[in-house]
């Protein structure tokens, strides 16, 4: 009824491989057995923005950078700005004291002791 | 011998639990989501199409893959957008083989990594490389946003998944096996340490699934009405039915590797007996009816908060189960 095949790695993914394959096979038969092949050219709708939006392949590195770096990564600099970087020296003791400057100290203290020890 | 491990190759890819099942169950899938989600806003859901409505998905993906025409421009490349979306289905469906349902099970040393390589990371580049081959400004800022949330979300979603595998193998021959881990699931409830990393990976798979999913909170790569329809603006008729079909597959193959890994599969039953069967469809449908609720229940998050959200509540508790699963005895 059912077959367990335990197989060391390259094996598993020769199977794989060769099970890809045959799904690839099938699901392309499929599609383009049944695909409609009506096809309709339109404009470009380009919301007043330039056609280099469209004529490069991948999306501008400046949307992508505006995406995570400058809105999610600002969330973690505003900690380091507003609360190590202001210029007095209470608000760096302050931030080096604190739970999170200890534990970047405890892992570079093990970093160092892992290399010292030869782990 | 042979000819039988051929059998159950060809009967696992083609019709249980690959192609045909995995479609089908992606239909009612997607008929389960938009009843229940109707229910939410006091409305009735597919009715019409078939019994209670239960073949309108099927029907509208016939419609768009038959009777709608595809809509392209000068700078579209349906093509290789058609040949992503095809190796993305295919290598979810070629995925089923690792999975203890599976007629013909393929078992190794890690082959969680294996799996979730087809199962989660082909699919993902799939969609993203479809999408770019049909531009547009709104499919730019759809996929930059896809891509920015999945920087987080992908870790999550596999730290969920691997670590109740490492405990469930570990100190067994075959370490890191999803096979293994079914087999071995009842290590997890152990102790109350494995149960707590249990709980914490949880968390971080509900979250990462809803990204994955594109669903309310994290549905901002989409984000209807803001940028038309995100990463998929540029898609229709056949391309447009491919695209959700590998959507709804992607959802699919992620709850059922959670029902295993997460809850055990069938257990404390087994595949062969009507009970065990009934406790993988139970469990599946509580995965399903999480995912569903939370989409109804919450706002969409912009993309800066909804990244901070997933790193919060997606990131960190499979990072501290983790930890956690590497300490406890």
């Amino acid at each position: 009824m059912k077959t367990t095949l335990v197989l060391d790695p390259s094996s598993a993914l020769t199977i794989v491989v060769a099970v890809l394959g045959l799904s690839i096979l099938t699901v392309s038969l499929l599609y383009y057995a049944l695909k409609s092949r009506r096809v309709r050219v339109t404009n470009v709708y380009l919301s007043g923005e330039p056609e280099s939006v469209v004529s490069s392949v991948t999306p501008s590195i400046s949307s992508m950078y505006w995406g995570f770096m400058k809105r999610f990564a600002k969330s973690l600099y505003r900690v380091l700005v507003e609360g190590v970087h202001t210029g007095s020296l209470h608000d760096w003791y302050r931030f080096l004291s604190s739970w999170l400057a200890l534990l970047v100290l405890l892992a570079v203290i093990v970093f160092i002791a892992s290399i010292i020890a030869g782990w | 011998m042979y000819l039988d491990v051929y059998v159950y190759a060809l009967f696992s890819i083609l019709v249980f639990p690959g192609t045909i099942f995995l479609v089908a169950l992606a239909f009612f899938t997607q008929y389960l989501i938009r009843k229940l989600s109707a229910r939410y806003q006091r409305r009735m859901g597919p009715s019409y199409v078939g019994p209670i409505g239960l073949l309108q998905p099927f029907y509208d993906f016939l419609k768009l893959l038959r009777a709608k025409e595809e809509v392209v421009n000068r700078f579209s490349m349906p093509r290789l957008a058609e040949f992503a979306l095809i190796i993305g289905v295919s290598c979810i469906v070629s995925s089923v083989i690792f999975l203890p349902i599976s007629l013909l099970n393929v078992a190794t040393v890690f082959d969680v990594l294996i799996f979730f390589y087809l199962s989660s990371v082909m699919p993902l580049f799939a969609m993203v490389i479809a999408s770019l081959s049909m531009p547009s400004p709104y499919t730019n800022i759809g996929v930059s946003r896809l891509l920015s949330l999945v920087t987080i979300a992908e870790p999550a979603y596999f730290a969920s998944i691997l670590v109740p595998v490492y405990l469930a193998t570990r100190g067994d021959g075959l370490f890191m096996s999803i096979s293994s881990t079914y087999v071995n699931f009842s290590r997890l409830y152990s102790s109350p340490i494995t149960l707590a990393i249990l709980a914490l990976s949880i968390i971080g798979f509900t979250v990462s699934i809803q990204v994955k999913a594109m669903y309310p909170p994290f549905n901002i790569p989409e984000a209807e009405q803001e940028i038309i329809a995100g990463y998929e603006t540029e898609f229709s008729g056949p391309l447009l039915a491919l695209a959700r079909l590998l959507h709804d597959l992607d959802l699919v193959i992620a709850l059922v590797i959670g029902v295993y890994v997460l809850l055990g599969g069938p257990a404390p039953f087994n595949h062969l007996s009507p009970l065990g069967g009934l406790v993988l469809v139970l469990k599946y449908l509580i995965l399903l009816l999480l995912v569903v609720t939370l989409k109804n229940i919450m706002g969409r998050y912009r993309i800066d908060q909804a990244l901070v959200q997933v790193f919060k509540y997606g990131l960190i508790p499979p990072i501290l189960a983790a930890i956690l699963a590497l300490v406890a005895p």
